[in-house]
């Protein structure tokens, strides 16, 4: 009966019950993670934004056919990728040219996408977007369709003291919703924090040994990324002819360095590598020990003592690294209904 | 001549004396609090020809060029007082894109300043295109400048950047001819930064009242773009121009270099 009170309420006189609510949401920065990078203090979460950044980061509208949210492309099960799809699809029948990276841990970050291409978690957002193989809109065409919608009208001026739906508003309430998405309950998190009594199996312990030994030079921290820019001496898909970082700065240095991309989730994030050219970890593994080409611009961490490039890795090795990463595996974040559609 | 700018002269003195006589004395007029408007006016050219978009401009190295659309970003505008007052504009309005297109018939664009402290300015400060600050608040007070930046097509879509100018054209050389021209120069993130900023004395003051609105017309001297500080060939790549390290800082440093005042208007 309350409900129907309620709804009859706010059917009749929508705009006037909505007031600024300012409810704090505090982020999870997990006691194992680097600081935080994203600075709270210019775009505090609360609850009302984190709820709107959630709607829209759902919602159709914000591409040019209604039809391609952000979630289209970044799934939850997937650790917010695109399940299977080496490339992405966008409006239109577009195709893009890289693979999607997992949204999780992104107040964590530096820079965005895989040559870096945005350093604001805020203006990330704009890319994918405005790209025309991707949600093909434009900001202000955005906005003016989210005015028109009552439930935005209402759910903007819950999350925002000026009310107003705008682009402001709109990225805003985007970052506040990504950087509550952080993954640090993995069986590995609960380990090192000694959490739970949990341990490591011997494999995966193994595993853990040989990632620190062999693999943190690049995957540091518990991140799982330092953050740079690498090439790792992948063949050049000459169809793509992707050079990374490069298209940038157009610094030679650059040439086919992709960020470094972190670990956590990469059980379920497959396929691997910036174009998503590996279906399996195995061949991921398999490419460092015997794949890597010196394309002419390989990272010198690459370099054996004998001239040739790669990571030396037992059958055992392997095993037990992949048996370690899929410690990396959080669950709980796969599976928290704070970030889920439905 | 040389009488004629001797009455010039005698004539300012007498306006300036008469003005000192009326009600505007400086020692004893009370400015506090007063405010006015004040209006940039943006008169871009190539050397000194008017800038026509879809005519042709010759440059060095025996190098042309024709253009069709030219933007650039002004933000950070401060103007200081003959006491050395700085004034400067709130920075969530401090920001404008000057668009050729936007212009009147005499090619100016008019950037109106409002609520401007009422004082007697003797200089004018401002950048070309979007300082670091700025950058890293992210959407945080950016209030509609995201939009229009993008609506106005300077925004990048495959990076998070802004197009601090945009010159979008043809080219002709001595080995090619109507090759497409785009300069489209800006910061990239936190690893490059081309935002520069330039500070124009003014050949007179301007006088800002509530009831007076001075103009300051600035020209934009669009050849130095690729013949300022440093001289670029599009044969050697400045023919597109996007966010290369090594590029976008010279063109950078051209623009800063592409202003002047040409007069100020006391109404």
């Amino acid at each position: 009966m309350m409900t129907v009170t309620v709804t009859m309420l706010s059917c009749s006189d929508s705009s006037t019950l909505a007031s600024y609510e300012a409810i704090p949401l505090e982020v999870n920065v997990p006691s194992n993670f680097p600081d935080l990078q994203y600075n709270l203090d210019n775009n505090p979460v609360t609850e009302a934004g984190f709820e709107l950044g959630k709607s829209l980061f759902y919602e159709g509208k914000l591409s040019s056919n209604n039809a391609i949210a952000c979630a289209f492309c970044h799934e939850q099960a997937f650790a917010f990728t695109h399940h299977g799809h080496n490339l992405s699809h966008g409006v239109n029948g577009g195709v893009g040219f890289r693979n999607a990276q997992p949204i999780q841990n992104m107040g964590f970050q530096t820079s965005y996408m895989w040559d870096g291409s945005a350093s604001h978690l805020d203006l990330q957002p704009i890319i994918p977007l405005t790209s025309d193989v991707e949600m093909g809109e434009t900001l202000s065409n955005v906005i003016s369709k989210l005015e028109q919608d009552t439930y935005y009208q209402e759910q903007f001026t819950r999350a925002f003291e000026d009310g107003e739906v705008s682009t402001e508003n709109m990225l805003k309430a985007l970052s506040q919703f990504m950087v509550m998405m952080v993954s640090g309950d993995s069986k590995y998190d609960k380990y090192v924090r000694q959490e739970d009594n949990v341990s490591l199996s011997q494999i995966e312990m193994d595993g853990l040994a040989t990632f620190n030994n062999k693999c943190t030079s690049c995957h540091a921290t518990d991140l799982f990324t330092d953050q740079s820019f690498r090439n790792n001496g992948l063949p050049v898909n000459p169809q793509l002819d992707d050079k990374g970082r490069f298209n940038i700065l157009e610094d030679p240095s650059d040439l086919y360095k992709f960020k470094v991309p972190s670990l956590r989730n990469i059980g379920v994030t497959y396929p691997y590598m910036h174009d998503g050219r590996f279906a399996t970890l195995e061949v991921v593994l398999d490419f460092y020990d015997t794949g890597m080409v010196d394309n002419g611009n390989v990272d010198s961490t690459f370099s054996r003592p004998d001239g040739t490039l790669g990571i030396d890795l037992s059958t055992y090795e392997k095993e037990s690294i992949i048996a370690f990463l899929h410690t990396l595996t959080d669950t709980q974040f796969l599976e928290d209904e704070r970030f889920s559609e439905f | 001549m040389k009488i004629t700018k001797f009455t010039f002269a005698l004539l300012s003195c007498a306006i300036l004396l008469s003005a000192c006589s009326s009600d505007d004395d400086a020692a004893t007029e009370d400015l506090s609090g007063q405010t006015g408007d004040l209006v940039l006016k943006f008169d871009n050219g190539v050397g000194d020809q008017d800038f026509i978009f879809g005519t042709e401009y010759a440059k060095s190295n025996n190098e042309s060029y024709k253009v069709d659309n030219l933007k650039y970003i002004i933000s950070n505008v401060r103007l200081t007082d003959d006491e050395g007052n700085v004034f400067e504009y709130p920075t969530e309005d401090n920001i404008f894109i000057v668009d050729e297109e936007d212009g009147n018939n005499a090619g100016e664009i008019y950037i109106t300043l409002e609520n401007v402290d009422a004082a007697d300015y003797v200089s004018v400060t401002y950048g070309v295109g979007v300082d670091q600050e700025r950058f890293l608040l992210g959407a945080e007070g950016q209030g509609d400048f995201l939009d229009e930046a993008s609506d106005e097509g300077m925004m990048w879509s495959w990076a998070s950047g802004y197009k601090f100018i945009r010159i979008d054209g043809t080219f002709t050389n001595d080995t090619t001819t109507d090759e497409p021209l785009n300069v489209h120069m800006g910061s990239v993130g936190t690893s490059l930064d081309n935002y520069r900023e330039l500070t124009l004395v003014l050949p007179n003051s301007a006088r800002v009242r509530t009831d007076d609105t001075p103009e300051i017309h600035l020209k934009a001297d669009i050849s130095k773009v690729f013949d300022g500080t440093t001289s670029v060939n599009f044969a050697d790549g400045y023919d597109q121009v996007h966010t290369d390290a090594t590029e976008t800082p010279v063109i950078a440093t051209n623009i800063q270099g592409m202003f002047s005042v040409d007069h100020v208007h006391n109404d």
